[in-house]
């Protein structure tokens, strides 16, 4: 790291030309702040010391100084001195630079600083109320952002508050936000390919120079600015990767590998749930401390989307610095995220009662930044000869109590000076029956809704039946005769709307048996007193353990509309058996404390992924296992078996067969009246990828990788285990005539983004024709005309682009050298056999024309996508040799599929192609079996071929049929166990296994549930306790949902023209 | 005269038609094109159906036994039963015969193809349509109408779609020339999505007061029809119409129901108390959250279409099989309900609905009986909608709107070979069956040559 600053730019007495104005105003400008606490740095105090400021600098600090004439001495008895603190984050809208040396795409713009900015002082006073004393700041938008600087939180924001200048060189993965809709790129995974590219454009345009100014004669590199920056700092300067969650910071990482170029991340408050991984990039880190609100957990109603993840991030975010740190990463702690940075200091404060050691702490304020920003001689600590930067406090830094009293900046002195009913809702009022549930049983109550000073008063009362009176012991006379207790329910929390009563109750208070907890409850009801059924209503109570229960209560006694006091004490009217009141045994306060010892044991867990379904240990593998008596369909030359046994080892089908020996140290697994099958693969899918599934902005994307951007945080992952699926063709969407990369992956749930790879699968590319792709106006191709030409054209080029670069290679170096081109890179590896196109089609002209397209550049398709009218044209796919990877039965959504029939799949494989159906859909994704029994509905194809179009045939699609796809010794053992014939819609999954490991099972999946539930409401109890003395997570800052880390919009390929109504809350619109 | 022909040749040798009369002979054709579908003829004397598997649905299951019906209705179910002389029978042996199964919620005839604007007629202009008739805008002669009948559904409600007030909804019978022929009840309900009149605000207050605003509106306008209706009936001078209040009346009267498209559970609770509070007659159609509001909606009596089995589930946390269970707890919880098949969306809708009983089916692989399922896409449907008077079950006095099926219904594998409407034997052909026989023909010129 850099560590460098002339110490020139320190001297805080500015030479001024210019001539004064009025009168000269000269002030003393040293200053003796005595008799304090002084932190020199973290880890390091001096009691009763002097700190001496002259000139903007610390001249001394220490016990007994004495004080120079001439300074002002300032006492600071009882008060803390700490060094000023560096806010390592802000950002700020800059200019971008003109078009003339600048980068095609207005997304590179290394070349811009914020080094000529005037910074806005507008949230400086709130800075320094938090002690910051400097922020960096960042330029704003664009991908490669351009270069930030460090400036003294100064007052008039001058340039003398400029310290360092061009510190950091800023990027991101993704596009800005309110980014440039249409245009390239518009998606992360464009994001991502253009910043690749730019980076190598600016390797190649450093040696395209040096060729030019070895041999003035060559062609002449147009003038770059932004190439040029970019290359320098390629070699020099270090880059600061924004990194919105933590898959986002080990994608940095991989570019920062790609080009050997020094990072660090600006991270999220996420980094604890892949903790491991982040501590090993070895990456200096900036932190947030946007902890999380405390989640809304008031009424049923605030319950209804509130998920496990959220919650489980609420408990515990605020451990993320104190993990990190006990992880041995270096990391500063910023403003970011903040939605007011006043809130900062209460923030550090939860993070240090969240474990994070305080010296750390400190540092992450002080040293850390100090050095990260190369201001290590400057700033960060309290020394002879660095700035006069200081914070001074009441009391100790992380002290709740404690006030910062004073900032100074540079030698200036910042001195802070001590610093709303419920209409009537008469149709409620009354006294209402209802059973309770307790864990002994149902329990008769009486609620009694009344109307007091204009509130509403809901008080629960036990109804004890005449004969259980007797039971009581004759001691207990005296209790008998007691006032009846009676338990209400605080008016904070209890709610009108038309329709419903809303609170909260502690049932324990009532029944010492009930649930310890509170319990949350609405009471649904009609609101028109006239109506004959308003002696009923509805009473949904969501009990603290997560179940609840819809229960119904009568109306016994109805009030008379009157709102006075006296109601308050009314005895109980006639009707019913005269309800005797029963006592409370119990001390009131003993379930209290059974609820805080409750609430002190949630121990949230760090599940992976994140989230409900999450596991919490790694899954293990038998070294042996041993299905027995199952029908195994082999998908194989084996055919079907009857009674038939399958042993597999280390992650591998080792035999099958009848009858086979079962090894000693076998785990055996015995299936009888179960079946057996190849794990289902799904060639066509866009599930599992957090990129945005389609880079709309330009008619070709082969640089685009899918790959990039794989989400082992999808539900949608164990979701599409359950219903048996392994792998799983990932897709670019069908924008574009030539779209991006593909990515195959095996559902293993719970590993990393890297490990959902399938490492056997051979690269693809996804290419389209049709509608989609000549769609937009403003671009070519318009006309499945254009769209056959435009795909030539590019072969043609990037055959071109090969034959230049082999010329380069033999050593021919005339000229300047080959730029590297990921686009046409990804086409020479199609032409090459490297990379099978998978190709989104519809009608037989565009099929005919595209299989023309490729036979002319010798290529062989990998696959035709859809395909739906490839019934018409059979013969021409058979001659290519092309497999079709279809839907079952899915037609009339588009024009283009107005003959789409589900006869297609058997008509193609009766001419002898190999055919798979596929999802293109999260939902069918989940039963691939059952559409593969539409082969057999629809054209007779015999159930054990229909069962290999979703297994065997989408392996040879992918090219992966050498590992998987059919129950054959030596091929991965990925298998999934049936409850019955696997192709019948009332069959279920039972179990999904991948290379040996069982990672779905239909009984760990219902105590997953409860696992889930239990957490879930632990939280919301523990969210509940305003004031439970273990809650920590007091934060009010804001956060971005989960979903919203970043920008982008999934267009899946198939689905137009109305979203399906499966549109789950909080992902976009309903219906 | 002669009876059609649309059962494909291939299938021809698996049903065993015998004719007693002579004169009723077949007309075989091959050539089929688009559009080739004809409205059956009315029944011209008793059809009898022998040997099959019976499933009455209000009844047990016969395991082999006779069905007989005459004039459009079912004249007599049973192991054995009288057949009147000149009646044609229809040998079924190892074949199943069925209800015409409901689809209770599509948008069937109301559109061609979705990403077409100018084939979708579903969304009305505006938020507040609750004079849109979705039968004035149906077209017979939709492509997808003879698919959906060869998979079996012989009835359907259609309905239109929209932000709020969707519109007034028609149950068809998919058999007919016109629309004429094919409404049996119209309106069936006004269509309205409580999401709209909803707020999902996770901020306590702010939801309520965003709900509260959203459903004074809505009692503005109910209080504005019932005034309309006084001014309408006592004939005021200067009395001027309305035809969105018009269109209200069957609505305040109780004459038609209101249909909820409602999924979360706030949802339901909200839009059941509000229908019974105005003393509306109400249906939800979604009801993810259904089995949660059981004691309000057993309270009140109100039914469940469920918005189709094969869907996500709605939260992250939620069981992967919440939407498959969804029908098994409600069967549990004692709430009426009726499967309902893709409903209006994307690929899917009305293109789908052909893959009703697979909707039912994986109810019963997660939990439901075979019976109950069976009754969920016919005889509760047809409670639901209000027509089970007329459909829904084999029983005698019933229109003979009934399948015969290879197997199961529920499994996939299985065929629908015959189906009659009101005894009216229905055209089984389809745009798919006649370009799988076209192309086919395709190869097989190929393969002589």
């Amino acid at each position: 790291m850099v560590m460098l600053a002339t110490p020139s730019l320190f001297s805080q007495t500015t030479i001024d030309t210019s001539p004064t104005v009025g009168l000269r105003d000269g002030r003393p400008s040293s200053f003796a702040l005595s008799d304090a606490k002084v932190v020199i740095g973290p880890g390091s105090v001096i009691d009763r010391a002097t700190v001496l400021v002259e000139n903007g600098l610390i001249v001394a600090v220490g016990h007994d100084l004495e004080v120079p004439k001439g300074f002002d001495v300032i006492p600071c008895q009882g008060k803390w001195i700490y060094a000023g603190f560096i806010d390592a984050w802000s950002e700020q809208a800059v200019k971008y630079p003109q078009k003339s040396g600048a980068y095609w795409n207005q997304n590179i713009v290394p070349h811009r600083s914020v080094a000529e900015l005037v910074p806005g002082a507008d949230q400086a006073n709130a800075l320094r109320k938090q002690g910051f004393v400097a922020r960096l700041v960042a330029p704003q938008g664009a991908i490669v952002k351009g270069r930030s600087s460090v400036f003294l939180l100064k007052d008039s924001g001058d340039q003398g508050a400029l310290i360092r200048k061009n510190v950091w060189q800023h990027a991101q993965l993704t596009v800005p936000r309110n980014g440039p809709g249409e245009r390239y790129p518009n998606s992360p995974m464009g994001a991502t390919a253009l910043l690749r590219q730019a980076l190598y454009d600016a390797k190649w345009y450093d040696e395209a120079l040096e060729v030019y100014r070895a041999n003035p004669k060559t062609e002449k590199p147009e003038h770059n600015l932004a190439l040029e920056s970019l290359a320098k700092e390629i070699h020099e300067g270090w880059f600061l990767f924004d990194a919105p969650n933590e898959r986002m910071a080990l994608r940095a990482e991989q570019i920062a590998r790609e080009f050997s170029i020094k990072i660090a991340i600006r991270g999220s408050g996420r980094e604890y749930r892949d903790l491991d991984s982040i501590a090993a990039l070895k990456r200096p880190l900036l932190i947030p401390v946007n902890f999380p609100e405390k989640p809304r957990v008031k009424s049923v109603q605030s319950l209804e989307n509130l998920s496990l993840r959220e919650l489980m991030h609420w408990d515990l975010a605020p451990t993320n610095p104190a993990k990190l740190a006990a992880a041995g990463v270096r990391f500063c702690l910023t403003t970011d995220g903040l939605d007011d940075v006043s809130k900062f200091l209460s923030q550090l404060r939860v993070a240090v009662k969240a474990g994070l050691d305080a010296e750390i702490a400190l540092a992450a304020v002080t040293t850390v930044p100090a050095e990260l920003l190369g201001l290590g001689d400057a700033l960060g600590t309290i020394e002879e000869g660095k700035l006069a930067n200081l914070v001074v406090l009441d009391g100790n830094l992380f002290s709740d109590e404690t006030k910062v009293l004073e900032c100074w900046v540079a030698g200036t002195r910042h001195h802070f000076e001590s610093v709303g009913s419920p209409k009537k809702q008469d149709q409620w009022l009354g006294e209402w029956l209802v059973d309770l549930p307790t864990m002994t049983g149902a329990r008769k109550t009486r609620i009694e809704l009344r109307s007091e000073n204009q509130d509403l008063v809901a008080e629960f009362s036990s109804v004890v039946e005449p004969g259980d009176l007797k039971k009581l012991p004759a001691d207990d006379e005296k209790k008998r005769k007691r006032k009846p207790k009676k338990v209400s329910t605080g008016l904070n929390h209890l709610t009108f709307e038309r329709d419903r009563i809303a609170g909260q109750i502690e049932l324990t208070k009532l029944y010492p048996d009930a649930a310890p907890g509170i319990t949350l409850l609405s009471i649904i009801g009609v609101d028109t007193p006239s109506n004959s059924q308003s002696n009923q209503a509805t009473l949904f109570l969501q009990l603290p353990d997560g179940s609840s229960r819809s229960l119904s209560m009568k109306l016994i006694t109805r009030d008379e509309v009157t709102t006075n006091q006296d109601n308050a004490n009314s005895k109980p009217k006639e009707a019913q058996p005269e309800p005797k009141e029963s006592k409370l045994t119990e001390n009131d306060s003993l379930p209290e404390k059974k609820r805080e010892q409750a609430n002190k044991l949630v121990d949230t867990p760090l599940l992976k992924p994140f989230g409900a379904y999450g596991l919490d240990q790694p899954l293990n593998r038998h070294s042996l296992v041993m299905f027995r008596h199952a029908t195994i369909w082999t998908c194989g030359e084996e055919g079907v078996l009857e009674n038939a046994d399958l042993l597999i080892g280390d992650g591998e089908i080792i035999a099958v067969g009848v009858g086979l020996e079962v090894p000693e140290d076998a785990l055996v697994i015995n299936l009888e009246g179960k079946h057996l099958t190849p794990g289902l693969i799904d060639c066509h899918s866009h599930m599992g990828t957090d990129g945005g599934v389609n880079e709309s902005g330009q008619a070709v994307t082969s640089e685009v990788r899918i790959g990039d951007f794989l989400d082992n945080s999808d539900i949608n992952i164990y979701r599409q285990l359950a219903g048996g699926l392994t792998v799983s063709n990932i897709l670019h969407g069908s924008a574009n005539p030539i779209g991006g990369q593909n990515q195959v992956i095996k559902l293993r749930w719970g590993g990393s983004m890297e490990s959902l790879r399938m490492k056997e699968a051979p690269a693809g590319i996804k290419f389209a024709l049709g509608e989609n792709v000549k769609r937009s106006p403003t671009r070519y191709p318009n006309t499945r005309m254009g769209v056959e030409q435009i795909i030539g054209d590019q072969l043609l080029a990037a055959r071109e682009y090969e034959a230049k670069w082999r010329r380069w290679r033999s050593g021919v170096r005339e000229g300047l050298p080959p730029r590297r081109d990921l686009q046409l890179e990804a086409l020479v590896e199609v032409q090459r056999g490297k990379r099978w196109v998978h190709c989104h089609s519809y009608r037989q002209d565009e099929i005919v024309a595209v299989l023309n397209v490729l036979e002319e550049f010798g290529v062989q398709i990998g696959t035709l996508q859809h395909i739906l009218e490839g019934y018409k044209v059979a013969d021409r796919l058979k001659k290519h040799g092309a497999m079709a990877s279809a839907f079952s039965d899915w037609w009339a959504y588009k024009f283009e599929v107005f003959d789409a029939i589900p006869y297609n799949g058997a008509m193609m494989h009766d001419q002898g192609i190999v055919v798979s159906f596929n999802s293109d859909d999260r939902e069918l994704g989940r039963h691939l079996n059952t559409e593969a029994a539409k082969a057999t509905k629809y054209g007779g194809v015999p159930e054990e071929e229909a069962l290999k179009f979703v297994t065997l045939n989408p392996a040879k699609q992918l090219r992966i049929d050498h590992v998987v796809g059919s129950l054959v010794p030596g091929k991965h053992a990925d298998l999934t166990v049936w409850s019955g014939r696997p192709l019948s819609t009332l069959t279920r999954c039972e179990q999904t296994w991948i290379d040996g490991v069982k990672y779905f099972d239909i009984q760990v999946d219902q105590t997953l549930r409860l696992r889930d539930q239990k957490l879930k409401s632990q939280l919301v109890q523990k969210a509940l306790q305003n004031s439970s003395p273990g809650s920590i997570a007091g934060g009010e800052a804001s956060d971005v949902n989960e979903e919203d880390r970043w920008v982008r919009k999934d267009v899946y390929c198939a689905v137009h023209g109305g979203l399906r109504h499966e549109t789950a809350v909080g992902q976009g619109e309903k219906k | 005269m002669s009876i059609r022909q649309k059962i494909s040749s291939r299938l021809m040798h698996r049903l065993n038609v015998r004719f007693l009369v002579i004169g009723l002979l077949v007309n075989f054709t091959a050539q089929l094109f688009a559009h080739d579908q004809v409205p059956g003829q009315p029944q011209k004397g008793p059809i009898v159906i022998r040997g099959a598997t019976i499933h009455r649905v209000d009844q047990p299951v016969i395991q082999r036994g006779e069905i007989l019906f005459n004039e459009g209705k079912i004249i007599a179910v049973g192991e054995k039963v009288t057949v009147p002389p000149g009646a044609v029978e229809i040998m079924a042996e190892g074949q199943h015969v069925y209800p015409g199964l409901i689809e209770s919620m599509t948008d069937l005839g109301l559109r061609e193809i979705v990403a077409v604007e100018e084939t979708d007629d579903r969304t009305e202009f505006g938020r507040e349509n609750p004079n849109a008739r979705a039968w004035v805008a149906v077209n017979p002669d939709s492509e997808l109408i003879p698919v959906a009948r060869a998979g079996g559904v012989l009835v359907a409600m259609t309905a239109p779609r929209g932000p709020w007030m969707r519109g007034q909804s028609a149950v068809l019978q998919l058999d007919g020339w016109t629309v004429d022929d094919m409404a049996i009840l119209a309106p069936a309900g006004l269509f309205v999505d409580w999401s709209a009149v909803h707020s999902r605000d996770d901020d306590d207050q702010r939801r309520r007061e965003e709900r509260e605003r959203k459903l004074k509106d809505f009692d503005k306008l109910i209080l504005q029809t019932r005034l309309y209706q006084d001014e309408r009936d006592a004939l005021t001078e200067g009395f001027s119409t309305n035809v969105r209040l018009e269109s209200l009346l069957p609505l305040i009267n109780g004459k038609m129901p209101l249909i909820v498209h409602a999924d979360l559970q706030s949802e339901i609770e909200s839009a059941v108390t509000y229908a019974v509070s105005q003393g509306l007659s109400i249906v939800i159609y979604g009801g993810y959250d259904a089995e949660k509001c059981a004691a309000l909606l057993k309270q009140h009596q109100v039914p469940v279409i469920i918005g189709s089995t094969y869907r996500l589930p709605m939260r992250r946390d939620d069981a992967y099989d919440a939407a498959y269970t969804l029908p098994s707890r409600l069967q549990k919880a004692g709430i009426h309900f009726a499967i309902g098949g893709p409903g209006a969306g994307g690929p899917g809708g009305a293109a789908s609905a052909r893959n009703l009983p697979y909707h039912a089916a994986v109810a019963v692989a997660f939990g439901l009986s075979e019976p109950d399922a069976l009754r969920a896409v016919t005889l509760s449907a047809a409670e639901i909608l209000q027509i089970d008077q007329q459909l829904g079950s084999l029983t005698p006095g019933k229109d003979a709107t009934l399948l015969i099926v290879t197997g199961n219904l529920l499994e996939t594998e299985s065929n629908v070979i015959d189906a009659y409407i009101q005894g009216r034997q229905v055209d089984l052909g389809s745009r798919h069956k006649m370009l799988n026989q076209k192309y086919q023909k395709k190869y097989s010129q190929r393969q002589s040559r």
